[in-house]
């Protein structure tokens, strides 16, 4: 084992400062996609509990995510929000209009190693309710 | 009788305290496995109980996260459970102790951070109305089209803008990464979790430069104050800085 970035290449105010993790979607991205993976170390199979997993995701651009944007992009109001328009305009309205909060990653799981089942349901519970997202399972491990 | 397994959660020095009011898993205390100068943070599990609930996700990074804001762990992905407690020992600490105390040494004193920054979506899209003319064009041609008429040019709008993101997010990123690396042991770029990600880094620091990172990414911040909502997490244990073995190979 060595201590080194997995896959590292470089390539408005802060909101929140949260001790620890975020979003239960944050937590995702970081516990189900990174860390050690014990079975690399343990020859003996890992007893056959269930796991619910999840893999990681990555957006891939697809017609239903260029539809979305032009329609988002249909539905804004220029006058708002083209650049240029003095901040001082904006200011003066009271800080502006409120951005439609930012859409939460939706998540889709796929069988992951161990026997999993049910998965779905449990996890769609704090997935529901986020739409327009473009999840893609990618990088089974392997 | 229930059969049980032992969750592990990661390894640690051996001369840690728990806490007692630690819980881990299904609300289990957390215990240690001592071997060496090292330990691992597991907890019993019944295996009669599926694992990966929200909450079950939640104990898993709470506990490693309060780990890693006082000692170095090397974090486990979620979902490791070994037959028992002999078993934590004699297949996982002895085999690998001196290779998990190399690591542990390695990272005393650093934490990970993660620094994840969103579009603010009417932002961006005006900014890209406004550098692109083609887009706007586009917009403008949809506007005046019937729905059914208008599908071409609406993929073809939001193909543009997708493009267009992707450049910003290439940009932001490259522009936080010179930011934060500075102050940074290391820096790992994470691949964008949604459409109007703009910045999704994580890196290791120096507990003793924790406030220096919340400054670069502050500066940052402020500069972008109504573009992209940034949030910066952590301390966490070192999850994207560390590689086992077979990982390597991928």
């Amino acid at each position: 084992m060595t201590v080194q970035p997995v896959g590292s290449r470089p390539g408005g105010g802060v909101q929140n400062r949260s001790s620890g993790g975020g979003s239960l979607a944050d937590v995702i991205d970081t516990i189900l996609d990174k860390g050690l993976v014990i079975d690399a170390y343990v020859s003996v199979s890992l007893i056959g509990i269930e796991i619910l997993s999840i893999d990681a995701r990555i957006v891939i651009a697809s017609v239903d995510t260029y539809l979305r944007f032009a329609e988002a992009t249909n539905r804004l109001d220029l006058t708002k929000s083209k650049p240029g328009l003095p901040d001082v305009v904006a200011g003066a309205m009271g800080g502006g209009a409120a951005p439609e909060p930012p859409q939460v990653e939706q998540v889709e799981q796929v069988k992951d190693r161990s026997s999993l089942e049910a998965a779905g349901d449990k996890l769609n519970d704090f997935a529901d309710g986020r739409e327009h997202a473009v999840p893609r399972q990618s990088r089974q491990e392997s | 009788m229930d059969q049980s397994g032992t969750y592990i959660y990661g390894v640690v020095p051996e001369d840690i305290e728990i806490d007692e009011k630690a819980q881990g898993v299904a609300d289990a205390p957390v215990l240690s496995i001592k071997h060496g100068k090292i330990a691992a943070l597991v907890s019993d599990i019944g295996m009669t109980r599926p694992l990966g609930t929200p909450q079950d996700l939640r104990a898993h990074e709470q506990l490693l996260n309060a780990t890693a804001a006082e000692v170095p762990v090397l974090p486990i992905r979620f979902g490791a459970v070994l037959a028992d407690r002999d078993a934590v020992i004699e297949e996982f600490l002895a085999p690998f102790h001196d290779e998990f105390v190399a690591a542990l040494s390695e990272l005393d004193g650093r934490a990970q951070y993660v620094i994840k920054g969103r579009f603010v979506e009417d932002r961006v899209l005006g900014e890209i109305l406004a550098e692109n003319p083609e887009a706007a064009q586009l917009r403008d041609d949809i506007r005046a089209l019937p729905e059914d008429a208008s599908r071409d040019h609406r993929i073809r709008l939001g193909e543009i803008i997708n493009q267009s993101i992707e450049a910003k997010r290439d940009a932001d990123t490259a522009a936080m990464w010179d930011e934060v690396e500075p102050v940074s042991v290391m820096a790992a770029v994470r691949p964008p979790s949604h459409e109007l990600d703009a910045v999704h880094l994580a890196v290791l620091v120096e507990n003793s430069r924790q406030h220096e990172l919340e400054q670069a990414v502050e500066s940052l911040g402020r500069k972008w104050a109504d573009q992209v909502e940034l949030r910066l997490m952590g301390p966490m244990a070192p999850y994207d800085f560390i590689v086992s073995q077979d990982q390597d190979a991928e």
